[in-house]
């Protein structure tokens, strides 16, 4: 399976990095094809500007500046997210990717009267998510786990009718030891070992 | 009231920006004093560096990178946020305004490990915004950017306060007669402040 990493922290020590050598080397295991977009590192810069909200619309040249991004899209058949969960979503970062990649005619295509946006990235039928989170689960679900709803759901609309989703979530990130975090880390290699 | 007006759209023509103005201008009409701000006129740097992020906890020398938003939030009684929904979630650069911004030591504190709000000064909550699909499709979501607003901020401010949400939907269609009816909606709203 060809497998594309979207991988978004800032800090090289950190337990997100930690998750993203596990699921490298996890996947590679398996014999499946990866490639690794790590945003921070390739500096991505997530503002939609002025002019890129005026060719929004326009396909082709709405393309401008992603093009590669795009390639990766069409390219995979699995998107996997890694990333910490700020204020119960993706950091800036990685919602500026959706909002600078995920476009029209390119990701979607525009609803007719009547009838409901059509998907175009049909190669993708499995999508992930691997993050930390400091809030505990029961008070996530209270706040409705927008982030997780915004990258699974929402995406998965856009992609393969029969696409998948998972969701793995360590909760009460600055309080685990270090024991919990290898148990996540274990997990996360677990379910991606399995992937299919 | 003391009104702090946050913006997120890019294009300064858009029905988005109207909204924008159309509140700055309806507050300042009633008496309020209204601090406006949009965020890409200001060329506000969402992305949290890594030097945030290894600061993050350091109060209250975590909030240097953005002191000028910390003091234009903390001075602020009410909490106007005006921006389209794109992609189901906040557009980068309102993200990156809380993800920077509403750091531990400003929007909540951290007790014995616990999250304790800490924006009770702000006692009203706006939301404007536009969603380019129709409500049903928002709601087979789940509709995260609503519940980002209606929960998420809401538990950061004052128990008391009152929030609204106004939401025109479904903006790949609309008309001159749903966008009119819209800023009359948002007018009543800002009637009320």
């Amino acid at each position: 399976m060809r497998v594309l990493v979207v991988y978004t922290h800032p800090c090289e020590e950190s337990f997100n990095a930690a998750l993203r050598d596990g699921a490298m080397s996890a996947l590679a295991e398996a014999g499946h094809e990866t490639r690794l977009l790590d945003l921070y590192a390739m500096c991505f810069d997530p503002v939609l500007s002025a002019q890129g909200r005026r060719d929004y619309h326009t396909p082709g040249e709405n393309e401008a500046g992603v093009e590669d991004h795009l390639e990766h899209l069409r390219w995979c058949e699995a998107l996997v997210f890694i990333y910490p969960t700020w204020w119960y979503g993706p950091p800036a970062m990685l919602k500026g990717w959706l909002d600078r990649v995920w476009i029209p005619h390119a990701t979607f295509r525009m609803p007719e009267p009547n009838r409901p946006i059509g998907r175009v990235l049909t190669n993708i039928r499995v999508i992930g998510a691997i993050s930390t989170l400091g809030s505990p689960k029961w008070w996530w679900w209270i706040m409705g786990a927008p982030g997780r709803r915004t990258l699974l759901t929402g995406l998965s609309m856009l992609c393969a009718p029969c696409c998948r989703t998972f969701w793995l979530g360590l909760h009460q990130m600055d309080s685990q030891d270090q024991a919990s975090r290898a148990d996540f880390l274990a997990r996360v290699k677990h379910k991606l070992l399995r992937l299919s | 009231m003391r009104v702090l007006v946050v913006h997120a759209h890019p294009n300064p023509e858009s029905y988005n920006a109207a909204l924008f103005r159309r509140t700055v201008e309806g507050l300042n009409a009633r008496g309020h004093e209204v601090d406006a701000c949009d965020l890409h006129e200001e060329d506000f740097q969402p992305v949290l560096t890594r030097a945030e992020r290894v600061g993050y906890h350091a109060i209250p020398a975590n909030r240097a990178p953005v002191e000028n938003h910390v003091r234009r939030l903390e001075r602020a009684e009410a909490l106007v946020l005006v921006y389209p929904v794109w992609n189901f979630g906040l557009p980068a650069i309102l993200k990156g305004y809380f993800d920077r911004v509403f750091l531990p030591g400003v929007s909540f504190k951290l007790m014995e490990g616990r999250v304790q709000p800490n924006l009770h000064h702000i006692r009203k909550l706006v939301v404007v915004t536009t969603y380019g699909g129709p409500r049903w499709r928002a709601f087979l979501v789940g509709d995260p950017p609503r519940k980002y607003a209606t929960r998420v901020l809401r538990s950061l401010i004052k128990p008391t306060a009152t929030a609204r949400y106004l939401a025109h939907y479904d903006m790949n269609r609309s008309t001159e007669l749903t966008r009119a009816a819209f800023l009359g909606r948002l007018d009543k709203a800002l009637a009320g402040f």
